[in-house]
């Protein structure tokens, strides 16, 4: 499996000299499977270059939103494809009691927030609440659960092959919880991440950080190292950056985590932070080869 | 892709708060089965979560009871928890359980089911000191 990161950002868009390098665009991650067809996680704002690049021809892809906030659906409505006739577009995301999957959307895709209407949008789209048990597209096996953040918030695991990717970017699994003392099958997203040959996780907040953001759903540096470290993942990419933080303050904290990894008894290499526009394999390794502790 | 006994998030959060609570709290999947009680339920039973872990109907009853008014086992089906899973609405009882050092405390029990987008997941009951020896409903 291919993976580039379209959008590494967490919470709203930051452009600026500032964070030129690690990228302003919020969440979307592309996946392009063993027999070349598409995934795209999430539909940030990141998700516009990623559909600027893609042919004008026709095609079919799948579009997995791990939640409804914001930066994770702003750019459904500059995604190109969404304005070809040619193409089909299904859209998977999380079931909620208070109403359909098209419905929560169309809250933005409608007037006074979006110029268009879903019913306007030109590619054939579909709506599809994610199945509780793993279902396929091409050759990958997807699964998504419901994993610790504010309100109805999937993870996701695609395998294909031997290849794993585990996709967890808005995540708070540390809430009320000790990570590295808890049984594993109570950690939540637990299931998914472990002996991913990539995991992809919530990286947004500085030890220092967290304790004023406590139960905003996401994580420290801390709990990502912990829940890595926990689910044996082969190599892991920390991800939607806080937007106050700088290209600087992203290579501090980077060397922090690697610095930690390593003394932990991982391969400093097997942690990184998300850099928009990398491109990334998600290929199995021995997972004795990474990971600390 | 690896098979998980992943629990289900409603409970882990479930677990989690009920952790951060002074009140005995018990937690069932969505099968009946009893994974986890805070600390001040071990303290009421005289024995931590971790200690005694996943335990059968029949091992509960012969440690815990609990007990009608006239010292009668409760059958297992018939306990809050158990109604709140099996048939999906709030369940209350009066009723008397056992510690292990054999103390009988009288308790009062609200259960309700942890319902989902997907369905019941499980059951929540809280105990509280009973103020009354009131039948239970």
């Amino acid at each position: 499996m291919k993976v580039k990161l379209w959008g590494t950002r967490g919470s709203v868009p930051s452009p600026g000299p500032e964070t030129i390098r690690y990228g302003g665009n919020t969440s979307c991650v592309g996946v392009t499977l063993s027999d070349g067809s598409l995934l795209a996680l999430d539909a940030g704002t990141g998700i516009r270059n990623l559909g600027l690049a893609l042919p004008d021809e026709p095609s079919r892809l799948h579009i997995l939103l791990t939640h409804l906030h914001l930066d994770h659906i702003q750019g459904l409505v500059f995604f190109a494809p969404c304005f070809r006739p040619q193409t089909e577009i299904v859209i998977w995301g999380p079931a909620s009691p208070e109403a359909s999957l098209r419905d929560r959307i169309a809250r933005y895709i409608s007037a006074p927030l979006s110029p268009v209407e879903v019913r306007e949008l030109p590619c054939d789209v579909s709506f599809r609440h994610t199945p509780e048990t793993e279902w396929e597209i091409g050759p990958a096996r997807i699964r998504a659960a419901s994993v610790s953040h504010r309100g109805p918030t999937l993870g996701y695991r695609i395998d294909d092959g031997e290849d794993s990717l585990a996709y967890i970017p808005d995540h708070e699994p540390a809430l009320g919880a000790d990570l590295d003392s808890l049984e594993e099958e109570w950690i939540s997203g637990f299931g998914l991440a472990r002996d991913a040959s990539l995991l992809i996780h919530d990286g947004q907040y500085a030890d220092a950080e967290y304790p004023d953001h406590l139960g905003w759903g996401h994580s420290s540096l801390s709990h990502a190292l912990s829940f890595a470290r926990r689910t044996g993942a082969g190599r892991t990419v920390l991800f939607h950056h806080d937007p106050l933080h700088s290209d600087d303050q992203l290579d501090q904290l980077g060397a922090e985590a690697r610095e930690r990894w390593a003394a932990a008894g991982g391969d400093p290499k097997a942690i990184e932070l998300a850099v928009e526009g990398a491109e990334l394999e998600a290929r199995a390794l021995a997972p004795s080869a990474t990971s600390a502790g | 892709m690896p098979t998980t006994s992943q629990k289900p998030l409603e409970l882990i959060l479930a677990r989690n708060l009920m952790s951060a609570l002074s009140t005995p709290a018990f937690l069932v999947d969505e099968g009946g089965l009893l994974v986890f009680y805070n600390e001040a339920a071990g303290l009421l039973l005289g024995k931590p979560w971790e200690e005694l872990g996943t335990v059968g109907a029949e091992e509960w009853g012969s440690l815990f009871g609990p007990f009608d008014e006239s010292g009668e086992p409760i059958p297992y089906d018939e306990l809050p928890l158990v109604v709140a899973v099996r048939d999906d609405r709030p369940a209350h009882a009066n009723f008397e359980i056992r510690s292990i050092d054999g103390a009988h405390h009288r308790v009062e029990v609200s259960a309700f089911p942890i319902q989902t987008a997907h369905g019941s997941r499980g059951a929540i009951a809280v105990f509280w000191p009973a103020a009354t020896n009131g039948a239970g409903s």
